[in-house]
């Protein structure tokens, strides 16, 4: 039979539409899966949040990412181009932190930057770096030792040196790990400011970063790909059946459920705070009507009855919790 | 690109004072060696009926054996200077800098190893204090001093690539550094292996592969294509192990 050319037609978009297309990559080091069979893509000029706990292989998956580890099997697509360390087609392309910055502690922050500028072959070396120092705050220690920093200026200059050559596609390994809570933040703002020119994959385990600055995210545990797709996609995917919140007036206690006609309850949590429980129903609809009707007419006085939306953090705990 | 990369390595190496301490010990020593060779050769001299004096030769004495002692105290000074060029960008996960970049790994070696060499000139060019001696007691002879000059830059070129190669395997210096220094020794011994074989093909192979037949053959001038073709390829082949090394990244 001949493929139709609408698939051909949607492969080309699919390639067009997305930055990065990570296909059915796996790693193997010796008696060890690091990455098993991961796939997922990233939109052009989305920020793509990649979670997971340490150890998930998020830092091998954006080696091999970066050109800078062979994949065991599997493709990965930049740009189009499919990538591979002994190709150089792609360099200038991806700019790339990896999670210990590459710094020389013995060079000053400028006579650094300068160097990868001219790794790089940028031609208005000065101009840029002048930019780049002022974009990050770093004007005031551009003239001190990088080994004398703090972890949040080195932080920064590790993130001024994957920005400096102005690559299209940025890949941050846990930018924000280990700083403190001011240098989080004004990190955060800057990876969205760059965001507005940029593709960024941006990996982290702090789960409300992801959410605050993500537009898409990617969870991986022990290797391989628990979900992938955009922040609603993920909620509505993982939302385990219908999470209610039900509040009693004091004292009362919460009747037998199991009557409850077709529904069948699943686990019932009783929160602390007051007589709040959380219930959760195996139901693709909104079933609340029909269960204050009946918790009304076995004499309980409700007087909370709402829908709780998981949060990304539940979600995440669960799927790396539940199938450890 | 290559520039850029030297004065980068050149820069870091003179930051530390590692630089310093190198070339100021590597002149007190050869300095010391120097005087030792002096008095002993006019001790000599001195005790000898004036008849026999001319058979005593000043640059067999002195200028070859201060030049071999040179050789000698790159056994340890080399493996120093060499130790910690990859061992300590492994440490700090800086190549991935270079591989971020269009650079390409033979230039990152060959880098490196100029600006070893650097350093070692540094260190040699030290020592021209000693020429400027023997030149004001009226020995003028500059085609000696040159092939001696020569003999032990050639050696510090073969040196320094088996240093870099080393430093490419470990991302521990001190390893590294005790890799080249018994590197260093091991090319020194397959010469003495060359020197006890009964059989004739085999002392021979022995004495090409060794180091010291080369390093003596060009120290007393007599440079031939044999020697040049052995320190190029030796330097190529293990700048070629460095490069395989550095990819096994890939691995």
């Amino acid at each position: 039979m001949r493929p139709s050319y609408s698939l051909y037609i949607n492969l080309l978009w699919e390639e067009m539409d997305n930055i990065l297309i990570v296909d059915g990559v796996s790693k193997e080091y010796p008696g060890r899966m690091a990455v098993d069979q991961v796939s997922f893509s990233v939109k052009r000029g989305s920020i793509h949040g990649f979670l997971g706990p340490n150890g998930a292989g998020k830092s091998t998956t954006m080696k091999m990412i970066a050109g800078l580890l062979p994949v065991t099997s599997g493709t990965i697509k930049l740009f189009g181009e499919e990538v591979h360390p002994e190709k150089r087609n792609l360099k200038n392309k991806v700019g790339l932190l990896p999670e210990n910055a590459p710094l020389y502690p013995d060079m000053t922050v400028e006579d650094y930057l300068r160097f990868v500028g001219k790794l790089h072959k940028i031609k208005d070396l000065e101009a840029r770096l002048e930019k780049i120092l002022t974009d990050l705050w770093l004007t005031n220690v551009r003239k001190r030792i990088i080994g004398n920093l703090s972890k949040g200026y080195k932080q920064r200059v590790g993130l001024a040196q994957a920005i400096f050559y102005d690559a299209p596609f940025l890949i941050l390994d846990e930018p924000t790990n280990g700083l403190d809570p001011q240098s989080v933040v004004e990190l955060r703002e800057f990876i969205k400011l760059l965001a507005k020119e940029k593709t960024i994959l941006f990996s982290s385990h702090v789960l409300s970063e992801v959410e605050q600055i993500c537009d898409d995210i990617t969870i991986i545990h022990q290797g391989k790909i628990r979900a992938s797709g955009s922040l609603q996609e993920i909620h509505k995917k993982f939302r385990q059946g219908l999470v209610l919140r039900i509040g009693l007036s004091s004292g009362e206690t919460l009747p037998d459920l199991s009557a409850f006609g077709k529904y069948e309850t699943g686990s019932v949590q009783h929160l602390n705070t007051e007589d709040q429980y959380h219930l959760t129903f195996e139901a693709d609809r909104d079933i609340r009507p029909e269960l204050a009707r009946y918790l009304v007419e076995k004499g309980v006085k409700l007087h909370t009855l709402m829908v709780e939306s998981p949060e990304l953090e539940d979600i995440f705990l669960h799927m790396t919790e539940t199938r450890r | 690109m290559i520039w850029t990369l030297w004065k980068k390595e050149s820069q870091s190496y003179f930051a530390s004072p590692l630089a310093y301490v190198l070339i100021g010990l590597f002149s007190l020593i050869s300095g010391i060696m120097f005087f030792n060779l002096l008095v002993t050769y006019s001790d000599g001299i001195q005790a000898l009926p004036q008849n026999m004096t001319q058979t005593v030769s000043f640059v067999e004495e002195v200028v070859l054996r201060l030049f071999a002692n040179i050789n000698f105290l790159f056994l340890v000074f080399i493996p120093l200077i060499t130790m910690r060029l990859f061992s300590e960008e492994k440490r700090q996960e800086t190549l991935e800098l270079y591989w971020m970049s269009p650079v390409r790994d033979w230039q990152v070696i060959v880098a490196k190893g100029l600006a070893a060499m650097t350093l070692i000139l540094c260190m040699l060019t030290m020592t021209m204090i000693f020429p400027m001696i023997i030149w004001g007691v009226g020995i003028h002879d500059t085609s000696v001093l040159f092939a001696a000059y020569l003999s032990v830059i050639l050696n510090a070129m073969a040196y320094i690539s088996l240093g870099l190669f080393c430093s490419s395997i470990s991302g521990n210096q001190i390893i590294a550094g005790l890799l080249s220094i018994l590197g260093i020794m091991f090319l020194w011994m397959i010469t003495w292996g060359g020197n006890l074989n009964s059989n004739f093909l085999i002392a021979e192979i022995f004495t090409y592969v060794g180091i010291t037949s080369h390093f003596e053959r060009v120290l007393r001038g007599v440079i031939g294509t044999q020697d040049i073709i052995y320190y190029m390829t030796f330097t190529f082949f293990f700048g070629f192990l460095t490069a395989k090394s550095l990819d096994r990244r890939n691995w």
